[in-house]
């Protein structure tokens, strides 16, 4: 089956470190989260974790950022290029992921509507995650106790809601039945490949761009 | 097994502070070095070695003197304790004399309770930067009452200034001794009685609980009671209707996949 490659290996290796932090932070989270599972985070290992994986998750997009300024940037740009086919795409969705039908479902750029959705909540609750996550790490015995309590909410609020998301991004990438029979998404982050099928119907515009060249 | 509680009657304490020092011999806690601050009040705060202290406080009395006021911090042990709501590991627990008792090992060091309590009384000690630390406060001497003992502090007192005993009879004494202090402080209250759905240490106050440096009003942080009341549920229900939406959409686009396929071979 003819492949074509859509992640270049920097977008894969700064994903992996994301999905690495992001694995520590929601299992040491979780630890806390659910009474049940709480006694597991005695003598404080899961604290000590969750730092870890707090420097990774903020560390990797610098890196990415720096290292990587001119792609980078040009996906932040494709993120935030909105248009109208995206309304058109929010409207066909429902009928293409439960009845696989896709004759509605406007051609796609690089980054379909889902895609540039879920770049736009991480750019949301990533610095959310962040303010108060320093908050309550750093700040805790000079700010007034309100913050601190606060701050315990919000980041679960906004735990409560990026693991949803999470939920719905494994689930669409590589579970959803119409993404397995284009062999899903999960050989695009080991070598950065997807099929050519998959390509035309979920990216049409980007294909036809891809294969010009 | 009655719930259990400490008398403490600010108008018979003399400071004389025997109580900080039967704590941390009964406890083997390290004296700290502290340096000296233009009073007799040592050490400045509580810490994760000190569990209880006698607060000193200079008010005129009205006639051109002084009157010291002294007033017990430690561990209040609150029936609605805001201190076990937000623990996440269960080290925080009332036990059955109504006590807020602490299970050092399943301590996580998050100092939740440290933040959330309402009388700024837990205390953490190890590294702030790595996380791993463990927090201390006064467990009522579950270990000396669990065998018939009176807690180390009440034990030593000499003045009487602080009783142990069941909850609901120290209530009466309490409030028989606010009566007769009424006449000469008209602010005289009994301060736990009510507070917090009843403390397991309550005070005889000569003066209003603000005077002492008491909240007048203590509460659970409203915080507390959305973080550990309201989101939990909410996150395991949105969670299932995830879940359950996933799975009915997984088995309705797989049997429609199944019939495209089989149209197809049909062809």
């Amino acid at each position: 089956m003819e492949r074509v490659q859509k992640y270049t290996k920097p977008a894969r290796v700064f994903h992996w470190m994301h999905v690495g932090a992001f694995l520590l932070l929601l299992i040491t989270g979780i630890i806390l989260f659910v009474p049940a599972f709480g006694a597991a985070a005695q003598d404080s290992w899961t604290r000590v974790i969750h730092r870890i994986g707090a420097v990774i998750f903020v560390l990797a997009p610098l890196i990415q950022i720096i290292a990587n300024r001119t792609t980078a940037w040009a996906s932040v740009k494709r993120a935030f290029a909105w248009n109208g086919d995206d309304l058109k795409w929010a409207t066909a969705m429902p009928r293409y992921y439960f009845l696989g039908d896709e004759s509605a479902m406007p051609p796609q750029g690089e980054m379909n509507t889902g895609q540039k959705l879920w770049y736009t909540l991480l750019l949301i609750f990533g610095p959310i995650f962040l303010v108060t996550g320093i908050l309550m790490w750093f700040f805790k015995y000079s700010l007034p106790s309100a913050v601190f309590q606060w701050s315990v909410f919000v980041h679960d609020v906004a735990f409560i809601l990026i693991f949803l998301m999470f939920l719905v991004h494994i689930y669409l990438g590589v579970i959803h039945p119409m993404m397995r029979k284009h062999g899903g998404s999960f050989s695009s982050m080991v070598d950065g490949t997807v099929t050519a099928e998959y390509a035309k119907s979920h990216h049409g515009k980007w294909y036809k761009e891809v294969a010009k060249k | 097994m009655a719930e259990k509680a400490i008398l403490y009657d600010s108008s018979k304490c003399t400071a004389c502070r025997g109580c900080q020092v039967a704590c941390k011999q009964w406890w083997g806690l390290p004296g700290e070095t502290t340096t000296q601050r233009g009073t007799y009040e040592n050490p400045p705060d509580l810490s994760a070695d000190t569990w209880v202290k006698i607060k000193f406080k200079e008010i005129s009395n009205g006639n051109g003197g002084v009157e010291w006021i002294f007033t017990r911090r430690s561990c209040m042990h609150c029936t609605d304790a805001a201190c076990i709501r937000v623990c996440p590991t269960g080290a925080l627990y009332h036990d059955p004399s109504g006590v807020v008792a602490y299970n050092k090992d399943l301590c996580s060091g998050c100092g939740y309770c440290v933040e959330f309590c309402p009388f700024d009384v837990p205390r953490a000690k190890g590294n702030n930067l790595t996380g791993i630390r463990k927090i201390d406060k006064c467990g009522l001497c579950g270990d000396r009452i669990g065998n018939g003992l009176t807690p180390a502090c009440v034990k030593t007192c000499p003045s009487g200034a602080l009783v142990f005993g069941d909850q609901s009879g120290l209530v009466d004494v309490g409030n028989k001794r606010v009566q007769e202090l009424k006449s000469t402080y008209p602010d005289a209250y009994l301060y736990g009685e009510k507070e917090l759905g009843g403390l397991h240490v309550m005070y005889v106050l000569t003066q209003t609980p603000d005077v002492h440096g008491l909240p007048a009003h203590p509460d659970v942080p409203a915080a507390a009671i959305a973080t550990d009341d309201i989101l939990p549920p909410l996150a395991y229900a949105l969670t299932g209707l995830a879940v359950v939406g996933l799975g009915i959409n997984y088995l309705v686009a797989r049997a429609n996949a199944n019939k495209e396929a089989e149209a197809k071979a049909k062809k």
